[in-house]
């Protein structure tokens, strides 16, 4: 008989700082048991603040935090079952590796030999066997990043908080450290409630994300729902690349562009809304006349105007008449054929590629 | 040459600006050189060398109001820190890390006065104090003073210390289930102790070398070193007070030197930290 | 930072602004405890003596000299009128003045010096040079130019040689080289300070749009290490005003500055009133270089 609790349940958690600041309006949010949940948005989308209220760092001025169906309430994070992965690591200078991993557990008066058996197996886990003696100030940054883990994994707490865990280190680092952290996560089980603001970051490593904006949630979803089908304008433009065009609903399934231009789309809006045709470059393909061009789906005309290599992808932007540009992503294949500015193309996409958003 | 920060394209600046720095540095220490070597010289003209000789200081360790003086300022220097230490760092946390509590605003302005006024007007001050409310001048007084400007010293010091310091790590700490006074003791003191200590040894110096504020608010028959070194200058120069100034800088610079170990072995593990996040 | 109190709730409940209010005012009153000892301890000892200074300055003279709160009149304010005190004054402010200006001229080329043209290590070790004099006992310091510019002084002995001066004591000249000498220290550590934070790009930026080595100092580099300029200036100005053991020894009746004065008030002329009078003003004056000072802004101290 599983038990489906949350792991994490938020519920109605608002956060004011003084009368005017909004850092966190009205949201509501379930973290299953195991999950990894990603908290994405800019800057000042009250991400942070929302996790620091899981962890107990900062209170909610009005809501319910729930872990594992307990409420928090006005609890400080030294009774709260859930460990933090800092931003800045704030590994304790005066201590060691080892010192730092097992202070948690001495603060719970665990006896010694127990703290020495289970600090030994964190900081395997995380891959830094040896180094135990080691000050955090003679480490590199990924591996501070990952005593910073360990501190907190071997308190087997039962939710593990990343605060942008990855943001100090290198490109080249920062991917392998995404592909490690998903492993930790999926070998010992526990549910991690991540914030980033790398949106590549979240999609590559979350179960479900949460987009937020300021304050608020923007959508909830796997990975493939906020990518394929987002539910507003922010997270169509948040998540990935987004083309735009103007545009008003005609009838259900169908919009006209501002050059007259008719296509099938995504639509929920009723007729005669102006929208927004979004649709992702990689869905759309680029022909030299409408008869190459598969049937049954959308075909615009447009000229190409600008030509960018990205090394493992060609972006061209094509505008669309009056219409408005999209940029359309071609992978760098060896069948690939070189488009050059001012080729007359035919810009082809499935209808449901295409979502029309009305904010 | 290697090209410094700021460097001009000019040598003939650099060579003045070496000049300038010498000279001033023999500026700087001509005069308390001389105070050393003449507290040798046999000659009881301050100005003729007359042989080298240990007698003054003979005199000095003879002179028993002199070590009376001595042993006075020590104790008030040690009870002043150690009581000014422990105010001034509660009061340093309290300004750095509690945002908003009743009256925060006037402390903050009021713990930095003491540092600015001039001894003479504190003198005045707690002179007039001390009379109105009845309290008797003696080595109490003395001490009661000193505490008075060492708290907004060691408070400005240890708060240097504390803005330097992650806030995170208080964080960390009680995530990692420690609760206040355990936060404070394994990690927050750990971290500001060379602040603190640093506050501390200032406290002590200030303390041992006060003249104005202790010859003012000391009673008949008590006295502290630089205050009967005072008077003695005032009535006649003589090599013995060569000694006693030579003995005096050789516990300042100690105590500085001290002091000095302790700051920088804090701050280079602050610039490695610092240099890892940029 | 808050961290958040414990409460002792048996059943948690959902937040709500009520009860964030009150965990916020739990924080709100640590802090203050933490803060209260030393709070208490300055009120008695610093605030409530400021507060004498002003009360007594109303009093009047008793005939043992000490103060009468009974019969208070304005006679000590208008002391500050005289035309004795205001010498008196005038020259302090002067000195002080001319005290700060010597201080920051020969300051600054010596503290750009140890900023810019030392290596690392080295800059440590002539800091520590600048601050031994420093941190010696002012008293003694000041002792040295006593003993120099004394009758049989080394000082004196090479200007009777050389011919160029006699004997310096107790002319205003002796006070002079004394305030100089204590205070000089005190002027190159903030100035050194602001001149190692200096951001050099900005030079070289200058000198990369055709400014000559003197304009990118005056235009670039003079005007950046304002900061440090101006906390020189106040921990320099303020002491120089109220200067007191410099002028007792190393001057004479003539060279009486308000430090001096003041003191003599609770000593030898036993007139408190008119002491605690002119410490009320130079309270005032230094207040107003402070907010001066704060609204220039810096934290180079």
């Amino acid at each position: 008989m599983t038990d489906t609790t949350p792991a994490v349940s938020l519920h109605g958690v608002t956060k004011r700082f003084g009368e005017e600041v909004v850092a966190v309006d009205d949201v509501d949010l379930e973290i299953q048991d195991g999950e990894f949940f990603s908290l994405l948005g800019p800057s000042g989308c009250g991400k942070t603040t929302t996790l620091r209220m899981i962890a107990g760092l900062e209170f909610p001025t009005k809501g319910s935090v729930r872990i594992h169906g307990e409420e928090m309430g006005l609890r400080p994070p030294n009774k709260r079952p859930v460990n933090t992965v800092f931003q800045s690591y704030a590994l304790f200078p005066h201590m060691n590796v080892a010192g730092n991993v097992g202070f948690g557990l001495r603060m719970q008066n665990v006896n010694d030999s127990e703290v020495r058996r289970r600090v030994g197996e964190a900081i395997d886990l995380v891959r830094l066997t040896g180094l135990e003696k080691r000050s955090p100030k003679a480490l590199s940054g990924g591996q501070q990043q990952r005593v910073a883990l360990a501190r907190a994994l071997v308190n087997s707490p039962k939710v593990l908080l990343l605060d942008e865990p990855l943001g100090a280190l290198d490109l080249k680092l920062r991917q392998t450290m995404q592909l490690e952290l998903k492993d930790i996560q999926n070998e010992i089980g526990i549910t991690f409630v991540y914030v980033t603001h790398d949106q590549g970051e979240a999609l590559t490593m979350s179960d479900r994300i949460a987009v937020m904006n300021e304050g608020r949630l923007a959508q909830v979803g796997s990975a493939e729902q906020v990518y394929e089908s987002p539910q507003n304008l922010f997270v169509a433009g948040f998540v990935g690349q987004m083309c735009h065009l103007d545009a008003v609903v005609v009838e259900s399934g169908s919009v006209r562009l501002n050059g007259g231009e008719l296509l099938r789309a995504r639509t929920s809006a009723p007729n005669s809304t102006a929208v927004t045709l979004t649709v992702r470059p990689e869905k759309l393909h680029l022909y030299s006349s409408a008869a190459e061009a598969p049937p049954d789906r959308n075909a615009i005309k447009g000229s190409v105007v600008r030509r960018t290599f990205y090394g493992e992808a060609v972006e061209y932007e094509v505008q669309i008449g009056v219409s408005g540009s999209v940029e359309v992503r071609v992978e760098n294949v060896p069948s690939m054929h070189r488009w050059e500015i001012g080729d007359q193309v035919i810009v082809d996409f499935h209808p449901e590629a295409a979502m029309a958003l009305t904010e | 040459m290697t090209l410094h920060q700021g460097a001009a394209a000019r040598p003939w600046v650099d060579r003045v600006l070496a000049i300038n720095g010498w000279m001033i540095f023999a500026f700087l220490y001509m005069p308390i050189l001389m105070v050393v070597v003449f507290s040798f010289s046999a000659s009881p003209n301050v100005g003729r060398w007359g042989g080298f000789t240990l007698a003054w200081y003979d005199r000095m360790l003879g002179n028993e109001q002199l070590m009376n003086s001595l042993r006075n300022s020590v104790i008030v220097a040690l009870l002043s820190t150690v009581v000014a230490t422990i105010l001034g760092t509660a009061a340093a946390i309290a300004l750095d890390r509690y945002r908003k509590w009743v009256g925060r605003g006037t402390f903050d302005a009021v713990v930095y006065l003491p540092i600015i006024i001039p001894d003479v007007t504190m003198a005045v001050m707690l002179l007039l104090w001390f009379t109105s409310i009845g309290m008797s001048l003696g080595l109490g007084t003395i001490a009661l003073s000193h505490i008075a400007f060492n708290i907004s010293f060691v408070a400005v010091v240890v708060r240097a210390r504390l803005a330097n310091m992650d806030p995170a790590m208080e964080e960390a700490a009680a995530d990692l289930y420690a609760d206040r006074w355990q936060a404070f003791r394994k990690v927050t003191f750990p971290l500001i102790m060379p602040g603190v200590l640093g506050g501390a040894l200032l406290a002590l110096t200030l303390s041992l070398d006060d003249v104005v504020i202790t010859s003012f608010v000391q009673g008949p028959g008590s006295t502290t070193l630089p205050v009967y070194v005072f008077g003695l200058i005032k009535r006649s120069v003589t090599p013995e007070i060569n000694a006693v100034s030579t003995l005096m800088m050789v516990m300042s610079v100690g105590l500085v030197l001290t002091s000095l170990m302790f700051q920088s072995r804090a701050d280079r593990t602050d610039r490695q930290r610092r240099r890892r996040k940029s | 930072m808050t961290l958040p109190d414990q409460h002792e709730q048996v059943e948690q409940e959902a937040v709500n602004p009520r009860l964030e209010r009150k965990a916020r005012k739990q924080e709100s009153w640590r802090g203050f405890f933490h803060a209260a000892p030393a709070y208490v301890y300055l009120t008695f000892f610093f605030t409530l003596p400021l507060i004498m200074v002003y009360v007594f300055s109303f009093a009047s003279r008793g005939p043992t000299g000490k103060p009468r709160l009974e019969d208070w009149n304005f006679d000590s304010w208008s002391k500050l009128t005289e035309p004795l005190f205001r010498e008196i004054a005038l020259r302090s402010l002067w000195m002080a003045i001319l005290n700060t200006a010597l201080c920051l001229l020969i300051g600054y080329p010596f503290a750009y010096w140890i900023a810019t043209r030392a290596s690392q290590k080295t800059r440590t070790l002539l800091l520590v040079g600048v601050l031994i004099p420093f941190w010696s006992n002012f008293l003694i310091r000041t002792y040295a130019w006593r003993m120099l510019l004394d009758s049989d002084g080394l000082i004196t002995q090479l200007g009777e040689w050389t011919g160029f001066w006699g004997q310096l004591l107790f002319t205003p000249t002796a006070v002079f080289i004394g305030l100089l000498y204590g205070y000089l220290p005190f002027v190159v550590l903030p100035l050194y300070a602001a001149i190692e934070r200096l951001d050099w790009t900005l030079v070289e930026a200058g000198r990369d749009l055709y400014a000559s080595g003197s304009a990118a100092f005056r235009k670039i580099t003079l005007p950046l290490s304002k900061p440090g300029i101006v906390a020189g200036s106040i921990l320099v100005f303020i002491p120089s005003l109220g200067a007191y053991v410099t002028p007792d020894i190393l001057g004479g009746a003539k060279t009486t500055l308000l430090g001096n004065y003041i003191v003599t008030q609770f000593t030898a002329a036993r007139n408190w009133p008119f002491g605690s009078a002119m410490s009320g003003a130079i309270l005032i004056l230094m207040l107003a270089a402070t907010i001066l000072y704060f609204r220039t802004d810096t934290r180079t101290i």
